[in-house]
């Protein structure tokens, strides 16, 4: 448990994004893909994944239909929407260059200052 | 496209909550059970698993809370949850909600009432086919203002207009009517009237373009709808009769519908058709003479087309006219429109008037909302102990505000009901008394709902915000908020009553002192000679033999000429700069016995010659303000006339406006075809109307005079001030009612915390003297400051009263002082009914309580 990361304040949304961006999810395999394609390395408390899931299809980036699990029981599904692909990639694109600049700040040596 | 998402997913959740809430059970129960399964299948026992999983998970009902904040539903939750706190805690104290709301009721409910009345007449339009682009027409130049424009011109506008679609033309008067003594109203209007305005006959037709625009028509006449009642009983076999009006025959061809929406208000017994005016008004020249103005002109807007593009064109128009008759034109003349699509053509004054009334009734709300805040604050001291617990059980502090502002939001929206209902019933009874047309209703529409709901908002805000601060801060016992409300409660309730003591006053003024004329045993007679096109030498021909025989009459004391008719609808004044204040002074052409007639007093010098020229006779308030403290007789005025006598003030055509004086002159050959006769009788004037007609019909039959008892047209004028004082008077009442409510609240609350200081005063020997002071001294000042701010307020708004007052001063201190003295004597007997109860406390029974 030790080696793993806390969650930076507003990645969840972007996470959650993510997860279901690769294909429809209910909210217990959105815990699972992104705990799978961190390499486990991300600490999330599972209920507070239920709040984030409200909040984004209430802002009309994800939207939910009940289907069928893979255990035969009934779940909710969660879906990206246009709306939320547009929202994720300019996210996607917000955190890359945020991460190149503090990246680059980072590598700043006394000697070229 | 984001809000749409939100918005729709918000209402999914308000209307199908219990559904939604399953769903996030179902949905968290599912996420517990498939982690514990996988857990079981990694090896983990199955309690175990569940027990972890249920860990791991977190706080169910703490994340749910977390979920419905996202949604942003907390916010409501709470506010149903203090909505039904509120109503539970309300109805435990009918006492208290009572007069709560009924403190709204009267305050919200006035003021509904008052804009109900301003909706009625600018906002609301008529029911009428397209009701916005109907405007009225009036010549201006920046000298003149005149309502009436000569038939000619009129009709050179239609032909030559492209702004407006429709022209129409609108003429009132008055025609006797099968030989009856009191006179009928008409208009004459033109055929399309009524097919611009989309309106049917009840029975029959209405006017018809089609046949009524030609001159060579078969007269006809259309009833109104309360003629045809009063007159022929609702027969509807009167289409096609023939009647007579003005001795002329003509066809009733219909009736008007019972709701029937008119532009300018006019509601005459009949209708006619422009074009056969001359028919009607033998020797009228209205249709041809292109000098006079005699007829108001309507007009639609052509559409698309804007009220500024049409006064441009009309203005180019005029231009053209004054080539044809340069004499008849204005310099700089122009057209003015506004728009005639609602019940009153409204003036700049109306609009004061509107602000008054406003004024006054958002004081009475002033008064209501002090009045309910000091409940709310001694209410505060009961409750204290209610909100203590809930702090000390976590509670913050804007959770308890919010809570206490609630319940004052819904006290707003139960008093805002019944403000409705009143405003319904004040509204109703204001209808039927000054005869409104049947097509208005007082049934609240959207405006008047949205009125009283901002209302209920702004009043919840006046007098709970405050109240509700203090409480949740637990800071009440400032008594600095109590002496604001007991001040501001008494400087709005001083306001109205000083008003109201203005208007009874000048009231009283007028039926108890003497206007400066007889008007008990005097009648006017109005030949109409100009409107039937007399000469001035036909004119004074008539004039000459209708006055001998007058005088022939027995019972008459004395006869002379008059241009204005003494309180008549027609009024003419100038406006002259006197040392530097502006004065209106109402001029008149009169006849060598007019003063005698009409009982004016000659203070000074002699009264007017017949025809005398170069000479004046001033009013003594014209004297006064123009030549103070010197004498006036031989002084030059106006014209370079000399002033040969002063006549005392008598305003036979402002009674109500104190400020205006009046000049008389010799009346002269070229007014003859508009003077008027009055007439002064010996004993009661009541016979002599009828001995008049029968003179007036065997010296010319054609003539129809109007003939008037002054004393009748007198008492109805004194009548409108009554209705106003009254009204006022009431509010006045209902604010004094309030405040001294409020004031024995605040002054009961004041005693009951401090019941044991005074128990111990009193057990300690104080004077009962002593002990009021104490308890009183606190609401000296506030009452001596909210006095003279009302005062001072009062002098501010009392200006526009001038008008009104009937000479009264608007600083009259009689007025003032009774205001004053009655709302003193009301405030001290509410200071000191409670504070009396202090003395009589037990310090026994007072000190064991605690």
């Amino acid at each position: 448990m030790g080696k793993q990361i806390d969650l930076l304040q507003g990645t969840l949304d972007m996470l959650i994004l993510k997860a279901v961006s690769l294909g429809p999810l209910h909210g217990y395999g959105v815990l699972l893909r992104i705990q799978q394609i961190s390499g486990e390395q991300l600490e999330i408390q599972q209920g507070s994944l239920y709040p984030a899931l409200y909040r984004l299809e209430h802002q009309g980036w994800i939207t939910s239909e009940w289907g069928e699990s893979d255990n035969k029981r009934k779940a909710k599904f969660y879906r990206l929407t246009a709306a939320g692909r547009r929202q994720f990639l300019s996210e996607t694109e917000k955190w890359n260059r945020m991460a190149a600049l503090i990246a680059g700040i980072l590598r700043t040596t006394s000697e070229e200052i | 496209m984001k809000l749409f998402a939100r918005i729709r997913s918000w209402l999914t959740w308000m209307v199908k909550r219990s559904q939604q809430e399953n769903a996030m059970e179902v949905e968290v129960r599912f996420h517990i059970e498939s982690y514990a399964a996988d857990l079981v299948r990694s090896g983990v026992p199955q309690p175990e698993a569940m027990r972890r999983a249920r860990i791991e998970f977190g706080g169910v009902e703490s994340h749910k809370d977390a979920i419905r904040a996202s949604l942003g539903l907390r916010w409501w939750d709470d506010l149903w949850i203090d909505l039904r706190y509120a109503a539970r805690k309300l109805h435990n104290s009918p006492g208290f909600t009572l007069t709560a709301v009924l403190v709204l009721a009267i305050g919200i409910g006035v003021n509904v009432a008052a804009f109900s009345v301003f909706n009625l007449i600018v906002l609301k339009s008529l029911p009428v086919r397209d009701p916005d682009s109907l405007i009225r027409l009036q010549r201006r130049s920046p000298e003149n203002i005149v309502g009436q424009m000569p038939y000619p011109s009129v009709v050179f506008y239609r032909e030559h207009t492209k702004t407006l679609s429709a022209v129409m033309v609108t003429m009132g008067t008055r025609m006797e009517f099968e030989g009856d003594v009191q006179p009928m109203s008409a208009n004459f209007v033109t055929a399309n009237y009524f097919t611009e305005l989309g309106t049917s006959a009840a029975y029959g037709r209405v006017l018809d373009p089609a046949r009524e625009d030609r001159a060579d028509a078969a007269p006809a006449v259309v009833l109104s709808f309360g003629f045809w009642q009063r007159r022929f009983g609702g027969d509807p076999s009167i289409v096609g009769r023939i009647i007579h009006l003005n001795k002329k025959a003509a066809t009733v061809v219909g009736v008007t519908p019972f709701a029937f929406a008119t532009l300018g208000a006019q509601y005459p017994d009949v209708w006619l058709p422009m074009t056969q005016q001359v028919y009607f008004v033998e020797g009228s020249k209205v249709l041809t003479d292109a000098s006079a103005g005699s007829v108001e002109m309507w007009g639609r807007l052509a559409p698309g087309v804007t009220a500024q593009v049409a006064e441009q064109e009309l203005l180019a128009l005029t231009n053209e006219l004054r080539k044809q008759h340069p004499k008849d034109i204005w310099d700089h003349e122009f057209i003015k429109t506004d728009p005639a699509g609602h019940i009153q053509v409204m003036k700049p004054e109306m609009y004061l008037v509107l602000a008054m009334v406003g004024a006054l009734t958002l004081l009475i709300l002033a008064v209501a909302c002090a009045n309910l805040g000091g409940l709310l604050l001694a209410r505060g001291v009961t409750r204290e102990h209610e909100i203590e617990i809930r702090v000390a059980i976590g509670a913050s502090r804007q959770r308890i505000f919010r809570q206490l502002f609630t319940e004052s939001l819904l006290l707003a929206l139960l008093g805002s009901v019944a403000g409705l209902v009143l405003g319904f019933v004040v509204l109703r009874m204001t209808l039927v008394m000054i005869e409104a047309p049947a097509w208005t209703s007082a049934a609240p529409d959207w405006r008047v709902f949205l009125f009283a709901l901002g209302m209920a908002l702004a009043t919840a805000i006046f007098f709970g915000l405050a109240p509700a601060w203090h409480i949740a801060r637990q800071r009440q016992r400032k008594t600095i908020a109590r002496q604001l409300l007991v001040g501001a409660q008494v400087a709005a309730s001083c306001v109205l009553l000083i008003v109201a003591g203005l208007l009874v006053r000048a009231t009283q003024h007028v039926m108890y002192t003497d206007p400066g004329f007889g008007y008990e045993q005097a009648i006017s007679i109005d030949p109409g000679l100009a409107s039937h096109g007399y000469t001035p030498t036909a004119a004074r021909t008539y004039l000459n033999e209708f006055e001998n025989r007058l005088r022939a009459v027995p019972g008459v004391a004395s006869v002379s000429l008059s241009r204005m008719s003494p309180l008549g609808i027609t009024v003419s004044f100038m406006t002259v700069d006197i040392l530097g204040r502006q004065v209106n002074i109402y001029p008149n052409w009169v006849g060598p016995e007019f003063f005698q007639t009409m009982s004016i007093p000659l203070l000074r010098g002699r009264g007017l010659l017949p025809g005398e020229l170069g000479a004046v006779v001033v009013s003594e308030s014209l004297a006064r303000k123009q030549w103070p403290g010197e004498d006036p007789l031989g002084k030059q005025f106006w014209q370079k006339d000399r002033v040969v006598g002063v006549a005392g003030n008598a305003r036979l055509n402002a009674m109500n406006d104190g400020d205006t004086v009046e000049a008389y002159w010799a009346a002269q050959a070229a007014d003859m075809p508009a003077m008027t006769l009055v007439v002064k009788t010996a004993a009661a004037p009541e016979g002599v109307p009828l001995m008049v007609k029968s003179i007036a019909a065997s010296i010319d039959p054609k003539l129809f005079p109007y003939i008037r008892l002054l004393k009748a047209d007198f008492h109805k004028n004194v009548q409108q001030v009554e209705q106003a004082a009254m009204v006022v008077s009431l509010l006045g009442i209902v604010a004094l009612m309030l405040a001294a409510i409020g004031l024995l609240g605040l002054v009961a609350y004041a005693v009951s915390e401090r019941t044991k200081e005074i128990a111990i005063r009193i057990a300690l020997g104080a004077r009962p003297s002593h002990v009021m002071v104490v308890i009183l001294r606190q609401f000296v000042w506030p009452v001596a400051f909210g006095l003279l701010a009302g005062v001072a307020g009062t002098v501010a708004l009392s200006q526009f009263l001038r008008r009104v007052l009937f000479g009264i001063s608007n600083l009259d201190p009689t007025g003032y002082l009774g205001g004053i003295a009655v709302l003193i004597a009301i405030a001290t007997v509410a200071a000191l009914l409670p504070a009396s109860r202090a003395l009589r406390v037990d310090p026994m029974r007072a000190l064991h309580c605690e």
